[in-house]
């Protein structure tokens, strides 16, 4: 294929596209709604991502010891935890530090503290494992051990939250699978619609010895156009949109001070979403345009 | 430059449209294929062009080996023919000179071709002054004569022209078949469907003349109509 003829290809994909206005426009709309269905599916699920991971990292297990154990009896507790080689590493919280933690989370209400010692406080450890999936088992087995109240295990809410998210993308998929084959079918129709307004052209064009190819490719270049010029236009909106929900998130003072949600930044994100657009948009534009092609375009 | 051997074709729908036609054309030949309408004809132009297949038999077409040629074939056997029709078949978006050079640009041909030949063709035809005009702002005579610009500009060895001046005046008809002489007295082999029997008998070409889908006579000088003028089987 030589430079001229795929310079021919696209002049004669834009003058289709232009000439066929409306429903070039009517398909563009549609693919950028389509996009933006799907922008917003991968944001949801791009940021439940980013909070399971931020969860994960965050203390699994903390197994508490009963608070009037003495020091050697900690220190025995604490080579059992040693010892285990499923426990990635842990960190010892002793009395004092116990209280200060709880001062911090009640903040202005500390007082209410006031009067008590540190001693109510069990000393307790903060354990990360090596291989989340085997949680239950460990927490089992620490609850034996002698010395050790309770452990509490924030595992079930990341492991609700993982399932519900695997949930949350499969339902997704399925709405973006439909909204995508709409995207293709309303291409496919435009497509028809120029292919018919050209089919003298197109006889003509076979009598005189132009190849299938020659035929078809300006077809596809419309296709891919009309689906292009959607994905720009939903980037940005996407974008931009993502931009105000995150810049308003990130200066709401429950969830910033809580630290129990956080949102990635559009820097983050917008190039995860731009080449999902672009790959998307080209697969979309040039099935249109095959699927039209294959039933409309008898070359 | 192009033959037929045996050649017969049947639609789906059971029209028998050639029977066993033999038929050879020598290079440089001007030939008339005359008969009334659905004598077999335009099937015959057809089967150049594999527009459609032979049902049976074999044709073969500028060295190409028409029959059991594949689709992807097809675009070049075209291209190394030129064609013309009665309905002329231009692009009404296209000026003068942008269809004639189309035919190069399928081709891909290098562009200081295409502006060494469109010009040459237009001229041969005599509307280089019209070349920047539109189809519709030109007299169906200038519109064929653009179209034959078109079918010559890749210079082609064979040209075939179906009816070209079914929906020209006697006149025009004339200025076009002179001008298909002309293009034939150039070296290019001529083929022309027509029935136009004051042309035909004016011009004194080879005459083929088909009737029911067969070959009733194949002559030399011939003239539209002879002596089976008088035969009840085919007339």
């Amino acid at each position: 294929m030589k430079i001229r003829t795929i310079r021919y290809y696209f002049k004669e994909g834009f003058a289709n596209s232009y000439r066929n206005k409306l429903m070039s426009l009517a398909s563009v709309l549609i693919v950028v709604a389509s996009l933006i269905v799907f922008g917003i599916f991968v944001l949801i699920s791009l940021n439940m991502q980013h909070n399971i991971s931020i969860w994960k990292e965050q203390p699994q297990l903390q197994a508490f010891c009963y608070e009037q154990l003495d020091g050697t009896q900690i220190s025995r507790v604490e080579d059992v935890i040693r010892g285990d080689d499923r426990i990635l590493s842990y960190e010892k919280v002793d009395k004092k530090q116990a209280l200060e933690r709880m001062r911090e989370k009640l903040g202005k209400d500390a007082a209410i503290l006031d009067g008590y010692g540190a001693d109510i406080f069990p000393v307790s450890f903060v354990i990360r494992l090596k291989d989340v999936s085997n949680s239950n088992e460990v927490v089992k087995d620490l609850e034996k051990v002698t010395g050790i109240e309770k452990v509490s295990y924030s595992q079930d809410t990341v492991e609700m939250i993982t399932r519900a998210s695997h949930w949350f993308s499969l339902g997704s998929s399925l709405m973006i699978i439909i909204f995508l084959v709409v995207s293709v079918f309303i291409i496919a129709n435009t497509i028809k619609l120029t292919v018919f307004a050209r089919r003298r052209e197109i006889g003509i064009m076979k009598y005189i010895g132009a190849t299938d190819w020659f035929i078809r490719w300006p077809f596809v270049v419309e296709g891919v156009i009309i689906s292009i010029t959607g994905a720009i236009l939903a980037f940005i909106l996407s974008a931009y949109g993502y931009k105000v929900v995150a810049d308003r998130f990130s200066q709401d003072t429950f969830f910033a001070s809580t630290n129990l949600l956080s949102l990635l930044n559009i820097e983050d994100v917008w190039l995860r979403l731009a080449v999902s657009y672009a790959i998307i948009a080209v697969v979309v534009g040039a099935m249109g345009s095959f699927i039209s092609m294959r039933r409309h375009l008898k070359v | 430059m192009v033959e037929l051997r045996g050649v017969s074709k049947t639609y789906p729908n059971g029209t028998v449209a050639l029977r066993d036609v033999n038929l050879k054309l020598d290079k440089g030949e001007f030939v008339f294929l005359v008969g009334p309408s659905g004598s077999g004809k335009s099937t015959l132009v057809k089967l150049l062009l594999k527009e459609e297949d032979a049902t049976e038999g074999e044709v073969y077409v500028n060295g190409y080996d028409v029959t059991s040629m594949t689709r992807q074939e097809i675009p070049f056997l075209r291209r190394s023919l030129g064609v013309v029709f009665q309905d002329f078949r231009l692009l009404p978006n296209k000026t003068v000179y942008e269809n004639v050079a189309f035919a190069m640009i399928i081709t891909e041909a290098l562009p200081k071709e295409i502006r060494r030949q469109v010009p040459m063709a237009l001229a041969l035809v005599g509307l280089s002054r019209k070349a920047n005009m539109y189809p519709n702002q030109l007299s169906g005579g200038e519109q064929q004569r653009v179209a034959l610009a078109r079918a010559l500009v890749n210079n082609p060895a064979l040209l075939i022209a179906d009816e070209p001046t079914g929906n020209l005046d006697p006149e025009t008809s004339w200025e076009i078949m002179k001008l298909l002489s002309e293009i034939n007295h150039r070296g290019t082999t001529v083929i022309v469907a027509t029935h136009e029997k004051s042309i035909v008998d004016e011009m004194k070409k080879r005459v083929v003349s088909i009737s029911k889908g067969l070959i009733v006579r194949d002559q030399e000088k011939g003239l539209y109509r002879d002596e089976d003028k008088n035969n009840p089987i085919l007339f």
